[in-house]
């Protein structure tokens, strides 16, 4: 009986899966806490608030703040609070929506590009093009054919996404597919497809949700220039851009009715990016 | 370095191509046609027809895609209806006002980044990091019409200290404090987002400079931290930054039309503003062909000059 030699095994790093503690501490929290409290506003707001966005209002015409219109009222004697918070509603359906939608397509595309070097190159170049075009520019060239409004915003936002999510899951794909313990699956003798969807695409969805989260961002920004530009939501929809435009106009009469978008603007953006900065640094941990 | 160019310029000029048959053929798929939409609901057949044939839509579609791509060439661009005068004249004046504005924000980006971007890498003080790390996050995520529309409530509204819009009115065009009134408040808004992405970038490079060996050898060589990072870690992020600084070409165009649009800028982004909403289609499709080629040639622009301060990227890039 001969002795087998035990070889000196190397330990192999296993990912343990670690409670996220992200989001519960620091830039994280605080960013959630931002997002979840204009989400609430926005969800609840509307049915708790007396007055109604599209009703006006007779007599009250550019009244500034008081009691019973905190925020003021518009030029066609309209609530300002009421548009805010119903504006809040259609921001997160632009994003919550035109986000995802533009991801999935762009993600499509980019792990489509994978498989084929000749698909490679062309998708390569229609990513090009497309980010050839600084997102507004876009914007203005698809709101001229299409004309402005909400459906308007949303196609600009998908076309937006789509190649910024196609080439981050194509970088991703390709560089897991290097990792060793996709060649360890090949090894192995494991299935293209399975490795592919057991092995590659998990692994190289971490950036795109790092990315949802700014891109979350990027459509209230989208939407807000668009409203400013003339070319989005059209009235008498509100929405955070369409409130801000036209506070725009009457800044010197009631400098507080820009207060209101401004800050649900300004909190929705930065929730978004603290959310995006501390999946970041989680992914990088 | 030549060779580098070469290399790199045939994918820019097919990018550029594509774009220009992109824009010409978009702004033919506008439903009814350019001209219908053009003329208005209650412009009669006539008008619509004559308005057809001086755009030249009743010729053959690559006809008149040639004739437009020469027409970007010769500066031939045709006539604006709904604004007056040769495109190419308002183009050039818009441009000129662009220049100033997007040239004076990237100037006060550079020097906030240079400024902050080194503390905020050398800093040990945890209040500075603080401040610096809010500064950073507000500028990246905060949308250009909100900082500009505070900006116009804080120094417009309030305290009445500065325009908040348009450009001096005629005859003082040539007094500079006068202009840099005019111009600063559009020029910060602008500027704001770049500086802090700049001022992010720059500060990380820097911190993985300053843990090279060759930082510790001078440290320990009892050079001064300040000097350390000035004159020697900077020199070893400038290629980053100056590529960073290429990657907000494109925010700095999509920033400056909605910058010229709250602060009335008479430039591009105004020009573009007005094309839209009145319809001006010839308009737009030069103003948009125009931006991504300015879009374009700076990336390429970048990469060159990031290849020539990189020995490592022309060459590595060879084999």
């Amino acid at each position: 009986m001969t002795a087998a030699v035990e070889e000196p095994v190397e330990p192999v790093e296993v990912a343990v899966p670690e409670r996220p503690r992200t989001f519960r501490r620091g830039k994280g929290l605080v960013g959630l806490v931002l997002v979840g409290v204009v989400v609430l506003l926005g969800l609840v707001g509307p049915l708790l608030w007396q007055w109604d966005a599209y009703q006006q209002i007779p007599g009250a015409n550019l009244l500034g703040p008081s009691a019973t219109h905190p925020l003021g009222t518009d030029d066609l004697n309209r609530d300002v609070l009421a548009r805010l918070l119903a504006g809040i509603r259609v921001d997160l359906l632009i994003s919550l929506t035109a986000v995802p939608l533009g991801a999935l397509i762009g993600c499509a595309i980019g792990a489509l590009a994978t498989v084929n070097s000749v698909l490679d190159v062309a998708v390569q170049r229609l990513f090009d093009v497309l980010l050839a075009f600084p997102q507004l520019i876009l914007a203005i060239g698809l709101a001229a054919v299409i004309g402005p409004g909400t459906g308007s915003v949303l196609i600009v936002v998908v076309s937006v996404e789509i190649p910024v999510f196609g080439r981050l899951l194509r970088a991703a794909v390709l560089r897991v597919r290097e990792s060793q313990y996709v060649t360890a699956a090949e090894v192995v003798g494991g299935r293209r497809a399975h490795i592919l969807r057991q092995h590659v695409l998990p692994n190289s969805l971490e950036p795109v949700l790092v990315q949802l989260a700014l891109s979350m961002s990027v459509a209230v920004f989208v939407e807000g220039a668009m409203s400013v530009l003339g070319i989005g939501v059209t009235p008498p929809s509100p929405s955070l851009g369409a409130v801000l435009t036209t506070s725009l106009r009457y800044l010197d009469l009631n400098p507080l009715f820009a207060i209101g978008p401004l800050a649900v603007t300004a909190v929705l953006v930065l929730g978004f990016q603290l959310i995006a900065q501390a999946a970041n640094a989680a992914r990088g941990a | 370095m030549t060779r580098y160019v070469l290399r790199r310029a045939p994918s820019a000029l097919v990018v550029l191509w594509l774009s220009s048959v992109l824009i010409f053929l978009v702004l033919r798929a506008i439903p009814g046609d350019a001209a219908t939409a053009m003329a208005g609901p209650d412009a009669t057949p006539e008008t619509i027809a004559a308005i057809r044939h001086d755009l030249g839509l009743d010729l053959p579609v690559v006809t008149q895609y040639l004739h437009w791509l020469g027409g970007l060439f010769t500066g031939d661009l045709g006539r604006s209806y709904l604004i007056g005068g040769d495109i190419a004249d308002l183009v050039g004046t818009g441009l000129g006002n662009t220049v100033v504005l997007t040239a004076t924000a990237l100037l006060i980006a550079v020097l906030i980044a240079l400024g902050l971007g080194p503390l905020w890498a050398a800093t040990r003080n945890r209040w500075v990091d603080r401040v610096l790390t809010a500064f950073h996050t507000a500028a990246v995520a905060l949308p250009t019409f909100v900082t500009g529309v505070v900006l116009i409530i804080v120094f417009g509204v309030f305290f009445r200290v500065l325009p908040t819009g348009g450009i001096p009115p005629k005859g003082m065009v040539d007094r500079l404090d006068i202009t840099a009134q005019y111009l600063v408040l559009p020029a910060v808004c602008l500027a704001l987002p770049v500086a802090g992405v700049l001022t992010g970038f720059l500060a990380e490079t820097l911190r993985g400079e300053l843990r090279q060996d060759y930082v510790t050898t001078v440290l320990a060589a009892g050079v001064r931290r300040r000097a350390v990072v000035y004159r020697h870690a900077l020199r070893g992020a400038l290629p980053v930054a100056i590529t960073t600084l290429g990657l907000q070409t494109g925010a700095l165009l999509g920033g400056a039309v909605l910058v010229e649009s709250i602060f009335s800028w008479p430039g591009l982004g105004l020009l573009v503003e007005q094309g839209i909403t009145r319809r001006d289609y010839p308009l737009v499709q030069v103003l948009l062909m125009l931006s991504v080629t300015v879009f374009v040639l700076v990336q390429l622009l970048t990469d060159v000059i990031h290849a020539a301060l990189d020995p490592r990227i022309r060459l590595g890039a060879q084999s």
